[in-house]
C-alpha cells in the first residue's frame, strides 16, 4: 500500500535547499537517501518503474496550470483546470497514461517554487472573477499519496479558498488523508476517489490503496465534512463486471451519504497505440488487455460502443437508483455517445459551470 | 535452444527486433507453443503479431497463458483439420475473434441474423461501423434504371417498417 510511501532516494537541486516544500521534505526522509546535486535532471532515472522510487526536488521552469487534456479529440469536455505541483506517483497502475506522458522524465518530481505556481493560478482566477472554476493536482500525480511528505494540501487548500470562485479537487487512490483531517472542511473543497471492484484494483492498480481502505478513507472525510466526488474511471470490461461494478456501488454508498457526493464521472479504458506498446512491454497490465478494445475515431483503442454505451448505462442506472439528484457525466466521451445514454449533449463550458458549481442540488 | 530456434526462424522471415524482443518475453512454455504455431501456419511477422495480439488478449481476459489459449478445444479443433494454410488462417482468426471479442462477436452474430431476415431487395448491402464502434448503418441500393431505383426503394421501404430495424439499432446502442 502506498500509505505512508517512503522514497529510496530525493535528488534535490542546491538551490532549492530552503525552499519550504524542501524543507518539509527533507525533514521526513532519512539524510542517506538525500543526494544534492547542482541539476536534478541528472537524477532522471532510465526506466518508468525506478522513477517511481525516486523523488526530485526542483523548481519547475514551465506552466503549473493547464486546461485539462481530455477535451482535446473532439469529446464533451468540462472545463477543468490541472494544476501541477507534483508530476508521477508512486502508484502503477496498469493503465496509466503517464508510463507514455512522462516516459523520458519518469521520476517523482515535486515542484519547490510553489509560490510562482500559485501565482499563476491566482492571475487566473483574479482574471475571471464571474466564471467559476474547478481545479484539480490528480492529473499528472496522486493529489494526496506525496502530501505526508510535502505538506502541499496546507499550501494549497488556504490559497483556493482565498478565492470564492474555485473550487479545488483532490483526487486520489490512497487512504492519505491524515493532513486534510487536520483541516476545518470546506464545501469548495472535494476529495475524490478513482474506484474499480476489488478484482480490477488488485490486479491492475499496483500499489494503490485496497478498494475497502479508499471507501472507508472516503467515509472518513465525508464524515469530517469534506464533500466526495468519485470517479469510476476506466470502467474495466472483463467476465463478470456488471456484478463487480454493481457490488462497488453498494459498497460505496453503503458508506457514504449520496447527498455529500459532488459528482460522478464515468469513463472507459482508452490507450494510445504507445501508452498500449508501453504497456505490453513493462508486461504488468493483467486484465485490462483483454477487454474488448478496439480503435476508436480518435486513434485510442476503446472498449467498442456498443458495450461502452451498455457500461455506462448500467452504470447510471445503478446510481440513479441510489440518488436520482446525483450530478453524473461522462469523461472523455463523443457528443454521440453523450446523447445515447445521457440523452443530452451539453455545451463544454455549461458542464463545466454545472459541475464548477459544486454538484448542487 | 527454444530461443534460438525462435531467433531462426524470426531471422528467416526477417521479423523486426521489436516483435522477436516481445515473443522472446513470453514465459518459456508459451514461447515454444507460439513457435510451434508459427512454424506450423509459415506465419510472417504482421500475421505473427496479429494473432499474439489476440491470444495475449484472451489470455489476459481468461487469466491463463498463450499456450492455453493454443490448447483451446476450438483453436485445436481447426488446427487439426486438413485444410490449406491460407483457409487455416482464416478460420482461426474467426475463432479467436470470437474468443477475444465475446460480446461484439455476439452482437455481429445477432446483426447478421437480423439483416438476413429482412426482405431487402436483390443487390442491397447493408454495411455496420468497423468493430462497431459506432451507431450509423450505411445501406446501399443498386440499380441499374430509374423504374429499378423506384422499384427497389419501395421494397427497402417495406423492408424497414419490420421491427428487425429497431433491434438493429439498440444493439448498435448498447442495449441488449
Amino acid at each position: 500500500m502506498v500509505r505512508g510511501f517512503e522514497p529510496e532516494e530525493v535528488w534535490i537541486e542546491r538551490s532549492e535547499l530552503n525552499s519550504p516544500v524542501a524543507k518539509k521534505v527533507l525533514s521526513h526522509v532519512p539524510p542517506q537517501v538525500v543526494h544534492v546535486v547542482e541539476d536534478a535532471r541528472a537524477g532522471e532515472p532510465m526506466d518508468f518503474a525506478s522513477g517511481k522510487r525516486r523523488v526530485i526536488l526542483t523548481r519547475n521552469r514551465g506552466r503549473f496550470v493547464e486546461a485539462c487534456p481530455g477535451g482535446t479529440d473532439g469529446s464533451v469536455c468540462c472545463n477543468y483546470l490541472v494544476f501541477n505541483v507534483v508530476t508521477n506517483c508512486p502508484l502503477d497502475c496498469s493503465y496509466c497514461f503517464l508510463q507514455e506522458y512522462l516516459a523520458n522524465n519518469p521520476a517523482i518530481k515535486v515542484f519547490t517554487n510553489v509560490e510562482s505556481g500559485l501565482g499563476e493560478l491566482g492571475a487566473i482566477l483574479r482574471a475571471h472573477p464571474q466564471r467559476r472554476f474547478r481545479v484539480g493536482t490528480g492529473e499528472l500525480a496522486d493529489s494526496l499519496a506525496l502530501d505526508h511528505l510535502t505538506g502541499l494540501s496546507r499550501i494549497l487548500i488556504p490559497f483556493v479558498l482565498g478565492f470564492p470562485n474555485a473550487l479545488l479537487e483532490l483526487k486520489t487512490k490512497t487512504d492519505c488523508i491524515d493532513e486534510l483531517l487536520a483541516f476545518d472542511p470546506h464545501e469548495r473543497v472535494i476529495v475524490s476517489w478513482s474506484l474499480n471492484p476489488p478484482e480490477v484494483a488488485a490486479t491492475d492498480e499496483m500499489g494503490a490503496a485496497t478498494v475497502a481502505a479508499r471507501i472507508e478513507a472516503a467515509r472518513r472525510v465525508r464524515l469530517a465534512g469534506y464533500r466526495v466526488g468519485l470517479h469510476f474511471d476506466p470502467l474495466v470490461d472483463y467476465d463478470g463486471w456488471e456484478v463487480g461494478y454493481g457490488r462497488l456501488i453498494e459498497a460505496v454508498f453503503s458508506q457514504i451519504d449520496s447527498r455529500g457526493v459532488a459528482w460522478v464521472s464515468l469513463g472507459t479504458l482508452r490507450l494510445t497505440p504507445r501508452l498500449e506498446t508501453v504497456i505490453r512491454r513493462r508486461g504488468i497490465a493483467r486484465r485490462i488487455l483483454g477487454s474488448e478494445l478496439v480503435p476508436a475515431a480518435d486513434g485510442k483503442k476503446r472498449v467498442w460502443y456498443g458495450l461502452r454505451s451498455k457500461m455506462y448505462r448500467f452504470m447510471i442506472e445503478r446510481l440513479r437508483a441510489v440518488d436520482p439528484t446525483l450530478p453524473i457525466y461522462l469523461c472523455m466521451e463523443s457528443p454521440a455517445l453523450w446523447r445515447s445514454v445521457m440523452c443530452e449533449v451539453p455545451s463544454d463550458r455549461a458542464l463545466g459551470l454545472r459541475l464548477a458549481s459544486g454538484g448542487e442540488r | 535452444m527454444c530461443e534460438e530456434r525462435i531467433r531462426s526462424y524470426a531471422q528467416d522471415k526477417r521479423f523486426g527486433s521489436a516483435t522477436v524482443a516481445r515473443w522472446l518475453r513470453q514465459p518459456a512454455g508459451d514461447r515454444r507453443a507460439l513457435l510451434e504455431f508459427a512454424v506450423r501456419l509459415r506465419l510472417g511477422q504482421n500475421q505473427f503479431r496479429l494473432f499474439l495480439d489476440m491470444l495475449e488478449g484472451i489470455a489476459a481476459r481468461r487469466g491463463c497463458t498463450v499456450s492455453d489459449v493454443l490448447a483451446l478445444e476450438p483453436v485445436v479443433s481447426v488446427l487439426s483439420r486438413r485444410l490449406g494454410r491460407n483457409e487455416t488462417i482464416g478460420m482461426l482468426k474467426r475463432v479467436l475473434h470470437r474468443l477475444r471479442y465475446p460480446q461484439l462477436a455476439e452482437v455481429e452474430g445477432r446483426l447478421a441474423e437480423l439483416i438476413k431476415a429482412l426482405p431487402l431487395p436483390v443487390g442491397t448491402s447493408v454495411k455496420f461501423p468497423d468493430n462497431l464502434e459506432g451507431e450509423s448503418v450505411t445501406v446501399i441500393l443498386n440499380a441499374v434504371s430509374a423504374r429499378d431505383l423506384r422499384v427497389r426503394a419501395a421494397e427497402l421501404v417495406s423492408a424497414l417498417q419490420r421491427p428487425e430495424v429497431e433491434e438493429i439499432f439498440r444493439l448498435l446502442g448498447g442495449e441488449w
